[in-house]
């Protein structure tokens, strides 16, 4: 069992500290290069070490859960591809399970197979421009920092080929509908998918060389760590619950799409730091190309919506009803609650609200943070990988 | 923290070279904007109103691009019914069309949604403007983008056709 350091508090009231040390409160963000968006963290510094820690997001706002009360349920698709804007293809995914669920719909096989492979690319993706990032954000030590980057978009850049080659859009692609998929698989997508995994693939070697460079580990091991029964209270989920050592993943536990016709295996790793994290990311990049793999020869043929294609504004209407769908996506589990619009609001919802996986990672910050240098900082957030269009939608 | 001392790094940073040295010889990884012909068949980016197969302008001014936008971009001003010379049959027309490029988030519902297949998508993405007004497509720039820009793979009814081929097999 290993030692946790000692659960920092919060809230306690900045005042009490030390009268004698010399404090400074010091703002980062709301336009820092490594925020991944907008965000505020208001730090308090004694020296250079952080005794306090206060985020503040909002600056992202785009109002998502209440325009979601006024399109209807053919019209909210485009508009979910934009709150995580680091894994479109999943959030897409999420609404239209709610949707489902709360309609009745009946999803083809062939839509469910699709949906897993495409949930699986864009979790390659999206893993991948987090490690860009995360190790520029960390340091022009590593290979030059920029270098990492250049890599990792280099792949992921093949990857948004395949996109555009299936739905004709490199990012918001509006692929999915209630019962189905809009856009079925060019001729000849399959070998290309082939290919680019067989790309990708020897890459996750290189990535893996990170971990016994001496500049990488010192600036991750031991930095944030989030003991598991922390990271349970405060309801993380994804990649930064399973470096904590929490064996949990909807997609083998609660399988939604294909998920249930093959055996996912989940990234586990009892580090619980910055280490950990990363650790468990590029482990599930592998599992992802193992899954595509498994998946590419169980596409069947038939229909790809069960329902009938998308023609009106008002072709979907729900009774009242509510319905609660998690599904995994890259960041962890992406939840929509959605009440149904009953007979007044016709094709559009009562109310929908989404639950981010970023928004609880964010919650972990004025719990890591204090205890740590001012460069940490990065690191730490680098490592949760909250996306702030998430947080704030 | 840092007790890690040693000759170590001597290697680590060897195997660093190592990596970026055989990535030295291996293609570029940057590109430039990428000119439409390159780009997938299905690459989706602007819009062309466009003509029938009699050569009558093929939008009815049915609106239903107009409904379905959730940006609200469209804007279908709907003309009187006139006699189709082709045809013989009564048809609706359209006196003005207004596409403002600004918010439209490329979602491809409106042309999803088009009975007679008159708004299509292009391939050429818009380039910057240098005023707003460059950016909103009127009438004339979206027919003349019909000749002037490539247009892409699909249309409304290519779109059903991919979603429900059940038709084809009855038939
Ligand atoms: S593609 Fe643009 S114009 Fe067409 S429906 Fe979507 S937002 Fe509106
Ligand atoms: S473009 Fe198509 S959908 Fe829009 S008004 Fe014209 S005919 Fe109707």
């Amino acid at each position: 069992m290993t030692e946790f350091p000692p659960r920092v508090d919060p809230h306690f009231d900045i005042e009490e500290y030390d009268p004698e040390a010399d404090l400074m409160a010091l703002n980062m963000g709301p336009q820092h290069p490594s925020t991944h968006g907008v965000m505020r963290i208001k730090l308090f510094l004694d020296g250079e070490t952080i005794v306090k820690a206060v985020p503040y997001p909002g600056y992202l706002h785009r109002g998502v859960e209440k325009l979601c009360e006024k399109l209807t349920y053919v019209q909210i698709t485009p508009i979910f591809d934009k709150h995580d804007y680091v894994a479109p293809m999943t959030n897409e995914q999420a609404i239209n399970l709610a949707f489902e669920k709360l309609l009745g719909l009946e999803v083809p096989l062939r839509a469910r197979v699709l949906r897993t492979i495409l949930a699986e690319l864009q979790r390659i993706a999206s893993h991948l421009l987090w490690l860009g990032t995360f190790t520029l954000d960390i340091g022009g030590t590593i290979g030059g920092g920029a270098s990492m980057m250049m890599y990792t978009f280099r792949e992921r850049e093949m990857i948004l080929d395949l996109f555009e080659a299936l739905t004709g859009c490199r990012f918001h692609y509006n692929t999915h509908c209630p019962g189905g998929n809009r856009h079925d698989v060019p001729e000849g997508w399959e070998t290309v998918v082939k290919a680019v995994l067989d790309a990708i693939e020897p890459r996750f070697d290189e990535y893996e060389a990170l971990c016994d460079n001496d500049i990488f580990l010192v600036r991750t091991e031991g930095i944030g760590v989030l003991p598991p029964d922390l990271a349970l209270e405060l309801g993380q989920t994804g990649p930064v619950l399973r470096a904590s050592g929490v064996d949990h993943d909807l997609r083998r536990d609660a399988p939604y799409h294909a998920y249930d016709l093959v055996d996912v295996r989940v990234a586990v790793d009892d580090g619980c730091d910055s280490l950990a994290r990363y650790k468990v990311r590029v482990a599930e990049m592998r599992e992802s190309v193992r899954l595509v793999r498994l998946l590419l020869p169980m596409l069947p043929q038939g229909p790809i919506v069960g329902s009938k294609p998308i023609k009106s504004l008002i072709q979907f209407k729900a009774a009242a009803g509510q319905v609660y769908v998690g599904m995994e996506t890259p960041r962890g589990e992406l939840g929509t609650y959605l009440i149904g619009g009953g007979d007044q609001r016709g094709a559009a919802p009562y109310r929908c609200k989404i639950r981010p996986p970023s928004l609880h990672a964010m919650a972990a910050l004025p719990y890591l943070l204090p205890g740590h240098f001012l460069s940490d900082v990065v690191t730490v957030l680098g490592s949760l990988d909250p996306i702030m269009g998430e947080v704030d939608r | 923290m840092s007790s890690r001392v040693g000759l170590n790094w001597i290697w680590q940073s060897a195997k660093a070279m190592i990596v970026t040295g055989k990535h030295l010889f291996e293609p570029r990884t940057t590109e430039g904007l990428r000119p439409a012909e390159s780009r997938a068949p299905r690459y989706r980016a602007s819009f062309a109103l466009v003509h029938n197969e009699h050569g009558e302008e093929a939008c009815i001014g049915c609106k239903l691009c107009e409904k379905i936008c959730p940006s609200d971009v469209i804007t279908v001003v709907g003309g009187p019914k006139e006699l189709s010379e082709a045809t013989g049959k009564k048809r609706g027309t359209c006196t003005d069309f207004v596409l403002d490029l600004q918010a439209c988030i490329i979602c491809e519902l409106c042309v999803q949604v088009c009975p007679v297949d008159a708004i299509l998508m292009v391939r050429e993405q818009e380039v910057p403007g240098y005023s707003r007004e460059d950016l909103v497509l009127t009438m004339d720039k979206l027919y003349a983008n019909e000749h002037d820009k490539a247009l892409y793979w699909g249309s409304g009814s290519a779109l059903m056709e991919m979603q429900n081929p059940k038709k084809e097999a009855s038939s």
